[in-house]
This record gives structure tokens, C-alpha cells and sequence, in this order.
């Protein structure tokens, strides 16, 4: 068994895939069985962009319960995929206020390091308000999990294809 | 330190016998003669030879001395002695020199190297300023008092050599008396006692504060003959201020307030001194800090290297970040993709479910049978496919899937010969290459399924050896 340790947080590859691959194709059973049954009214466009936001919700969320509560981000991802109906409504107001931001921040260019750490920050879910050390922690603990559901997801996509 | 006394009270009377018919020069000349004798007395005492070695003996005598406010020596001596230990625990190479980086370089010499020498001459600096203006108050001393004053602040300010810079005052002091006495063997015998003076140069001065203490306090007459010497003295001499508010008449309100003022002062750099100690400390908790913070960053980034392909050759965590942020957003970008892949491919699903789970399960299958021959492998695959697959399907209640599923087990349990070829013409056996991704993964989901699956009727039914091996195989 391939384990990674990054202090203390013990990474156990394997049984986080088998958990998350549990996981997706039960959730994805379950969408496919909650769709309605090819309605006729509704363009396919749509309805293909309706699942697939719901399939990459599910992925996201399976792989956070896979991964537990024990490191940060999962428990951010999963906060926030709970409040998902909540922050719905708010979307446009919140992307209107980033690209403000976001031309503050170019404005106003710090040392380079700080700037991309920001970055990462933004890009790591529930890593706003954390030191370098532990954003890096968390960031490796992400990518790997990220890569692992991204290995699972393209097997299924092959299988589901051919 | 007794025996020097008597000689600096005639010293200090001299100037009030001899100002009533002689000159200034005069009392310049006998109150170096007077030192002289009391130089001669120093040698002999052993106390003020080994004066140099112990400062803060010295510190301690004179606080008992020189002010009112009765502190115990031996527990100021004791203080010394800790914040002595302490700086003598400290010195580790490398604290040295990152005081030096982070440019407290002067503070922790005083503290840490020369921290007896530096006391000492903070404490000197407070009381040099009151005793020379007392004793070299006359007219012509002036400027060479200012050099000496000078001196002192140089030497508080930087100087960690204090040996040095007192040898170099008592020149200054001797060049100037010179000149104005104009006594070629009194001056002569100074220089030969100059390098003596350097050492007890600090002794002369608390003698003289002693002096000036008991000349009040304990002997009455010589108080008021001094007190008559110093009325006498006051429209001849120009008097110069002390520096730190103390006057130069012994015996106004304001000395007595300069005495007070001594002790705050003296308060105060003991407080300076700890407040250095506790700042240095705190510096080099702060350096350690920072040093295991950076150690961990770097042990991070290095673990983050080995994780993001292509980020072993850029160096610099600039460059290494903006990879990992890269990296990251190609990752979640691949994550929508795939999703949005898995959208297309969805309503297709809907109508060979019972494929996707064979899909799904067969890799890890193959995986697991790796070792067995290759019929006994489809047949356990194909058992091991159908029952999660019944399962599901029976849940999901489709014909379709029933039908087929319910195919396909007959011909297996019919003719276990012929099975895979008949796999083989099926949809599932052919497609799915064993993919890497699934090794060794999807077994344990699949021991799960099958384990649930195994509540089916089809475990009631006879079976071949080579199945109820592969049974086993799964549950191992």
C-alpha cells in the first residue's frame, strides 16, 4: 500500500480511490435515475449542461467525503457544495466584485511569491485565510487527490465511450 | 577604600586653605599632589587592584556608597552576576554574527561580549559627569573637562574598549593640567601612573562620591569646612553643569535631587540592560522560528516538485508556484471536462446499464486473475460481472438488463466449455483493455458488490471447481 505522509496527514491513495470510485458511480447512478426521462420540451444542450454540472458536483463531493474531514479543504468543498442553492442566487453579484478585485490587485502588483500565493489561494478551496506552510500542505494533499479522481473519471469516460 | 578617604578630604580642603592667599594653579598642584598620595595608597590596596576583574563588585560597593536609597550590595552584586551568567551562557558562534546581520551588533557586544566592560562604563558614564565637574571645576580645566565629558558620551555611546578611551581622557586631563601647572614632576610621575590610573580610575571616582557622601553625613566639621571652601570657591570658579541634572555645589537641593535622580538612572539602564537581554532573547526565538517555518516551506515545495510533472527543472519558488498553479488549474479544468464527457455519454447509459457495470467491474477482474489460465479468468469473470450487474439491474428494475443478464448466466451454467467464446461476442469482454488506472482499486469495490451480490440465487446453483476457486480468489 502506497501511503503518503505530509506531516501527520497520512494519505492513503488506494483506499481513497476505491471510496471516491465508490462513491461517483453511485452518485452518477443516481442522477442518471433521477433524470427525466428524455423530455422532449427541453433542448439537449441544456439538459447535457445540467448533468454535467451535476456530475462534477458529484465528483467533487465524493471525492471530499472520501477524503474525510480531516484536512481543509474537503471540509471547505463540502460547506460550500452544501450551501451551493445559497450561493446560486448571489453568483453574478460575487463575479462582478472579482473582476473589480482583480483589477485592483493587478494595479497594485506586490513581491511575486505573495501574488501567486494568492493565487493558489483562490484556487485551493477553503485556503483563503491560511500561512504559506499549510496552504502548500494542503495544495500537494488537492493535486493529488484532484490527479486520482481525474484517473478514475477517465477510465469510466473510456469505458462509457467505447 | 577608608584609608583613601582622609586623603581626598584634605584634597578637597586643600582648595579652601590655600585659595585665601594663593592662585588657582596652586590648587591644581596640591589636589594632584593629594592624588598622587592616593594613588600610592591604591597600589596597596588589594580590593582596588582586582577592581577591573570585578565591575560589578565594584557597581555594588558604589551604589551602597554613593546613594541614600540603601540597596543592599551583595544583592545587586548577585543581579550582576546572573545578568554576568547570562551573557556569558549566550555566546554561541553563529548568534553572534546573525546580531551582527540583523544589526543589533552593538547591543549584544555590550551584552554578550564585553558585557562586564559595558556596564561598567554605563554606570561611570552616569557618575563621571557628576565627579569631574566637582572636582576639576576650576576655570583653566574647563575645556579639558569638556574633552574628558566628550570622551565619556563616545564611550557610552560605542566604545566597547574601555581601558583605552580612560587612558586617553587621563591624557587629555594631564595635557591640560600641564598646561596650566606647569609641573614637570608631578605630571612625570602621573604618566608613570597613568596605566594604573586607567584601572582605577573608576575606585578614584567612587572614593570621591564616598567622600563627598561622608564629608556630610558622618563628619560634621570637614562638612562645614568643605561647605566653607565651596562658598569661598563659588565666585572664583565657573561651574559646569552636570550633564544629568546634577549640580555642582554638593550641597544644594538640586544634588540631593541628583542623587534621587542617580538612582532612577541607575533604575533605568538596569532596565535597559534587561530590556536588551529579553529583546536578544526573544530574536533569537523569533530566528528559530522563522528558520523551522522556512525548513518546512522548503520540504513542502520539495514534496510539490516530485508531485507536479515538469517542475523539477525550474528553480525558485516564484517559478515553482506559478507551475503549481498551472498544474492546479489544468487539473480542475480536466475535472470539468471529464464531466462534461461523462454528460455525453450518459444518455446512453441509460439503455445498457448492465455494460457500464461489466466495464466498470472487468478490469479489476482481469487484475485479480492474472495468475489463472484463460478460461478459468472469463469464466470468473463472467460469474463475478453478472451478480453485481443482476443486482443492480434487479434494483434498477429494467428488463432489458434482466433479460440479457438472464441470458448470458444460462449459457454460462449450460455450457461452461463454450464460455469464452460466447464472452468474447459479448459487448463487454472485448472493449475493456485492463487499464492501469483500475488495477488493484476497484477490487475492493468489487469485493463489496459482490459480496452483496452473493445473496442471489445463483450461489444455490451447482457449480464448477474452477468457480468456487475463483469465489474464494475474490474473497481473498
Amino acid at each position: 500500500m502506497t501511503s503518503i505522509t505530509t506531516s501527520g496527514v497520512t494519505l492513503n491513495i488506494k483506499s481513497c480511490r476505491t471510496k471516491f470510485a465508490h462513491r461517483f458511480v453511485r452518485s452518477l447512478l443516481q442522477i442518471r435515475n433521477h433524470a427525466p426521462p428524455s423530455s422532449s420540451s427541453s433542448s439537449e444542450e441544456k439538459l447535457i449542461q445540467k448533468r454535467r454540472q451535476r456530475i462534477k458536483i458529484a465528483a467533487y463531493s465524493s471525492m471530499a467525503h472520501a477524503v474525510g474531514p480531516r484536512m481543509n479543504w474537503s471540509r471547505a468543498l463540502l460547506f460550500k457544495l452544501r450551501n451551493r442553492a445559497c450561493r446560486h442566487r448571489k453568483k453574478k453579484r460575487i463575479v462582478v466584485i472579482r473582476r473589480k478585485t482583480k483589477k485592483a490587485s493587478r494595479s497594485s502588483q506586490g513581491s511575486v511569491p505573495v501574488d501567486q500565493a494568492k493565487k493558489l489561494r483562490r484556487l485551493v478551496p477553503g485556503a483563503k485565510s491560511m500561512d504559506l506552510c499549510s496552504l502548500l500542505e494542503e495544495t500537494a494533499h488537492y493535486i493529488t487527490c484532484l490527479s486520482t479522481q481525474i484517473k478514475v473519471m477517465q477510465a469510466l469516460a473510456d469505458h462509457l465511450s467505447k | 577604600m577608608n584609608r583613601a578617604l582622609p586623603e581626598m578630604l584634605n584634597c578637597m580642603n586643600a582648595p579652601g586653605t590655600f585659595l585665601a592667599g594663593n592662585s588657582t594653579d596652586m590648587t591644581v598642584l596640591e589636589r594632584q599632589r593629594a592624588r598622587m598620595k592616593w594613588h600610592q595608597h591604591e597600589h596597596n590596596d588589594p580590593i582596588q587592584l582586582h577592581q577591573q576583574q570585578q565591575g560589578y563588585n565594584f557597581s555594588g560597593n558604589e551604589l551602597s556608597g554613593v546613594f541614600p536609597v540603601p540597596i543592599p550590595a551583595g544583592q545587586a552584586q548577585g543581579f550582576m552576576g546572573l545578568v554576568c551568567g547570562d551573557s556569558e551562557v549566550k555566546p554561541d558562534p553563529c548568534s553572534e554574527n546573525r546580531w551582527a546581520e540583523l544589526g543589533y551588533g552593538s547591543c549584544g557586544l555590550v551584552v554578550n561580549n564585553n558585557g562586564a566592560a559595558g556596564f561598567e562604563e554605563m554606570i561611570n558614564g552616569h557618575n563621571n559627569n557628576g565627579n569631574i565637574s566637582r572636582t576639576f571645576s576650576c576655570p583653566p580645566t574647563v575645556a579639558a573637562e569638556k574633552k574628558s565629558n566628550d570622551a565619556v558620551l563616545s564611550q557610552k555611546i560605542s566604545s566597547p574598549a574601555g581601558k583605552e578611551s580612560f587612558k586617553k581622557r587621563k591624557a587629555d586631563k594631564v595635557q591640560s593640567n600641564k598646561a596650566v601647572a606647569a609641573e614637570d614632576d608631578s605630571t612625570e610621575k602621573r604618566m608613570k601612573g597613568c596605566a594604573e590610573e586607567g584601572d582605577s580610575k573608576i575606585t578614584e571616582q567612587t572614593s570621591n562620591k564616598n567622600n563627598t557622601n561622608n564629608d556630610r553625613e558622618s563628619s560634621g566639621d570637614t562638612s562645614k569646612d568643605n561647605s566653607k571652601a565651596s562658598e569661598v570657591q563659588k565666585p572664583d570658579y565657573i561651574h559646569v553643569r552636570a550633564r544629568r541634572g546634577q549640580a555642582t555645589d554638593s550641597h544644594s537641593l538640586a544634588e540631593r535631587v541628583s542623587r534621587t535622580r542617580g538612582v532612577s538612572d541607575f533604575y533605568k539602564s538596569l532596565s535597559l540592560l534587561l530590556q536588551i537581554i529579553l529583546f536578544n532573547c526573544l530574536c533569537q526565538c523569533l530566528i528559530v522560528i522563522i528558520q523551522v517555518r522556512r525548513e518546512k516551506i522548503s520540504e513542502r515545495m520539495k514534496y510539490l516538485q516530485d508531485l507536479v510533472p515538469g517542475c523539477n527543472k525550474i528553480t525558485g519558488k516564484a517559478g515553482m508556484l506559478d507551475e503549481i498553479i498551472n498544474y492546479v488549474q489544468s487539473l480542475q479544468r480536466q475535472v470539468e471536462f471529464l464531466s462534461m464527457k461523462l454528460a455525453a455519454v450518459n444518455p446512453r447509459l441509460d439503455f445498457n446499464i448492465d455494460d457500464l457495470f461489466a466495464k466498470e467491474m472487468f478490469p479489476a477482474c482481469a487484475a485479480n486473475f492474472q495468475t489463472i489460465g484463460m478460461t478459468s479468468e472469463m469464466t470468473n469473470s463472467a460469474y463475478v460481472q453478472f451478480n453485481p450487474v443482476q443486482q443492480m439491474v434487479s434494483s434498477c428494475g429494467l428488463d432489458m438488463g434482466i433479460n440479457s443478464s438472464d441470458l448470458a448466466l444460462r449459457r454460462t451454467i449450460s455450457a461452461p466449455v463454450s464460455i469464452p467464446e460466447t464472452f468474447l461476442d459479448t459487448s463487454c469482454f472485448t472493449q475493456a483493455p485492463p487499464t492501469a488506472i483500475w488495477d488493484a482499486d476497484l477490487q475492493n469495490l468489487f469485493n463489496v458488490e459482490f459480496q452483496q451480490g452473493r445473496t442471489t440465487p445463483f450461489q444455490s446453483q451447482p457449480f464448477t471447481g474452477s468457480i468456487e476457486a475463483s469465489n474464494l480468489k475474490m474473497e481473498m
